[in-house]
């Protein structure tokens, strides 16, 4: 069964005071206008310029007036809603719920037979889909690897195997270019049928900014034609202290403020009021190697902070968590640090987050890894709760019931309340298969995914859909190439 | 009719509502029913079935003991009623309790609802019971087994005590001891002369039947 159990956050947690923000959004605001950002767009630069920002067509770089970026802004909804092709998939996202998402975008896979490593393709995104369809954990899907035997239709063909395997909503964070942007618009207009895409946008987009302070032209182009079609969009930068950023986390949230905002900004000049959202991954390096380092406390700071911008400026927040540097799953460290990401950007109240089944920094497919996930990401729902202490939450009618020295077991309110105390799964199964008596975790995660693989049946994708996708698949191959 | 009745109270201990287990046998004997039979098709049937529940996971402990308790109210009215030398088949008497100077009484009571759910009779004498207590019920019910907890490092040596008092009453050759508890380990069972040892209340009801020798 089709199921999504959403984390509701009953803690508010800042990182940054009122001050704090404030000196961040100001020293933004400074650079959008003083420094400016890339945008290596024709169209974009024209539109900026239509709209009366300052120009400068030969650096490509385009400054922005606070006045200018906080009018723009102010179109930009807090709230929206991203379809799913099944009921009670709907996802109204800055509406209080945090939902999470699987990591992408992967290269390799450790193979699901022989658990040799390679390189990743269409099916591994196909499995993927039916798990993710199946963990109620997961509320909407990123494609985790690229179907690498497609080519460059590879993001395509993600989404194609995306929506033949779930019903929930899918959002890609790969296709990029106007090119294959027009295509992702008609596959997601065939799920969203006849309705119009801006009332259910059956596909959503995640674009990368570069840092410092540039938009990727591929990216923003893909970007543009998604706003145009009703489709949401989110921004996210990826500043690494040292490198691309200040060493300082302020600088480097800053420069990647800087950059989505800018591109939110042109989103409202091309189709005020379209849904789009924001995310922040600051990083560190490694001082000799340059080495990709997102295990820091810093970073984990930044998270909380980007989700306090992004609601400064009126934007939902995504949040980026999971997907370490980590080689094996089940290790301390990933306990250790998805506390820091995922739970803390839950209780910071992000309204999306991505990072659910993926090691070795977001690019390794391992795939019992969403089942070690998904139990973390229970345990943070739980966490992010807090307590009941409602009439029905303390119960002191059934402890004035019982009295000194009695027991509750034989009582109908601890029948009726014990499941609700959710038990990992993992650690505490309720049966132990004859072959698994030494209790490797491991192995439990692996069995329960070969399980899900091998049992769940996703609501079939409609006969004359799945048909229309595939047209659109060849027409994109005859007009693109492979 | 008759079937309808005994499918009712078989679903009253299953779904553990102890009200209306009392009820349904109530009304069981104004209609004339049988109250043996009622036991065997109904109760007995619901206790099973809760049993399965719980061995295979859906059931938890509280409705594991709800339904325990659906079965006793029930039986509370249907063995008075019972004529002759009717009586309820069960697999064997236990006599279970918490010893002298302890007043745990939660992980006695897992075990001998456990037993319930398998077919034992089961006689529980409560807590801070003496060893003399524990001789005297298993006199008066003709017990095959007796199960004796022990929750703290100081109540423990209790069990050993209960076990010479059997000697000197002359029962332990007809009466066998299981003995638990947190502290409790199998070399301590074997220490004090005790019949067996469990770590928790279902593999309880494994040697509860290994001790009287009973196809599980």
């Amino acid at each position: 069964m089709t199921r999504i159990e959403p984390l509701q956050a009953n803690f508010d947690l800042k990182v940054l005071n009122k001050k704090q923000l404030k000196q961040v959004r100001e020293a933004t605001l400074y650079v959008l206008e003083n420094v400016g950002v890339r945008f290596p767009s024709d169209r974009a630069l024209d539109i900026f310029q239509e709209h009366g920002a300052m120009v400068d067509k030969d650096s490509q770089i385009v400054r922005l007036p606070a006045e200018f970026v906080l009018t723009a802004m102010g179109k930009a909804p807090r709230s929206f809603t991203l379809f799913g092709r099944a009921p009670d998939t709907e996802l109204l996202v800055g509406g209080g719920h945090s939902y999470f998402a699987t990591d992408g975008c992967g290269v390799e896979t450790i193979d699901f037979e022989t658990g040799d490593r390679r390189l990743s393709c269409k099916d591994d995104v196909a499995k993927m889909a039916l798990v993710a369809d199946y963990l109620s954990s997961i509320a909407f899907f990123w494609p985790m690897v690229s179907a690498q035997d497609y080519g460059r239709l590879a993001p395509l063909h993600e989404l194609d195997a995306a929506y033949n395997n779930l019903v929930k909503h899918v959002q890609t964070e790969t296709v990029m270019g106007e090119d294959l942007a027009r295509y992702a618009v008609e596959i997601a207009q065939v799920i969203a049928g006849d309705d119009d895409l801006r009332e259910k946008p059956a596909l959503s987009s995640l674009i990368c900014t570069i840092a410092p302070l540039c938009q990727d032209k591929e990216g923003i182009e893909a970007a543009m034609v998604f706003a145009e079609a009703g489709i949401p969009v989110g921004f996210m930068g990826m500043p690494t202290m040292g490198s691309t950023a200040p060493a300082v986390p302020g600088g480097a949230l800053t420069i990647g403020n800087a950059e989505a905002v800018s591109a939110m900004v042109l989103m409202q000049l091309i189709a005020p009021g379209t849904p789009v959202f924001q995310s922040l991954l600051v990083s560190g390096m490694d001082p000799q190697s340059a080495e990709y380092l997102v295990t820091l406390p810093e970073k984990y700071l930044c998270n909380v902070a980007a989700v306090q911008m992004a609601h400064d400026w009126g934007v939902p927040a995504l949040g980026g968590t999971f997907g370490l540097n980590h080689a094996e799953p089940a290790t301390w460290q990933l306990g250790r640090d998805s506390v820091y990401t995922a739970l803390m950007c839950a209780l910071a109240g992000t309204d999306i987050t991505i990072g659910l089944g993926m090691l070795d920094a977001s690019t390794l497919l391992v795939p019992e890894q969403i089942i070690f996930d998904d139990e973390i990401y229970h345990n943070h729902r739980i966490l992010a709760r807090g307590l009941d202490t409602e009439m029905e939450g303390i119960a002191v009618d059934i402890i004035e019931n019982v009295g000194p020295g009695g027991h509750f077991l034989s009582h109908k309110h601890t029948r009726s309340h014990l499941r609700d105390i959710w038990i990992p799964e993992l650690t505490h199964p309720r049966m132990e298969p004859e072959d698994n008596q030494n209790g490797d975790i491991r192995k439990r995660a692996r069995d329960k995914f070969n399980q899900i693989l091998a049992e769940h049946e996703p609501t079939p994708l409609e006969e004359a859909a799945r048909h229309e996708i595939d047209t659109i698949l060849r027409n994109a191959e005859a007009d693109l190439g492979r | 009719m008759s079937e309808e009745m005994y499918a009712k109270l078989t679903q009253a201990v299953i779904e553990g509502e102890p009200e209306d287990a009392e009820l349904l046998a109530k009304q069981a004997l104004e209609q004339g029913l049988d109250p043996l039979t009622c036991v065997n098709e109904g109760l007995t049937k619901g206790i099973q079935k809760v049993g399965e529940l719980f061995a295979s996971g859906e059931y938890f402990l509280p409705e594991l003991i709800i339904g325990a308790e659906a079965m006793k109210k029930a039986l509370a009215v249907l063995e008075p009623a019972m004529v002759g030398d009717q009586s309820r088949e069960v697999v064997g008497k236990v006599v279970i309790g918490t010893v002298e100077g302890d007043m745990h009484e939660i992980g006695k009571t897992l075990v001998g609802t456990m037993l319930i759910a398998n077919g034992f009779q089961v006689y529980d004498i409560g807590v801070d019971k003496s060893a003399a207590e524990f001789v005297a019920a298993v006199n008066e019910n003709d017990a095959d087994i007796v199960g004796a907890s022990a929750l703290l490092t100081t109540t423990m040596l209790q069990q050993k005590k209960l076990i010479e008092a059997l000697e000197e009453a002359n029962l332990r050759g007809k009466v066998k001891v299981m003995v638990g508890g947190a502290p409790v380990t199998n070399s301590f069972a074997t220490e004090v002369g005790a019949d067996g040892y469990a770590e928790d209340a279902i593999s309880a009801v494994d040697l509860a039947f290994r001790l009287i020798d009973a196809p599980a």
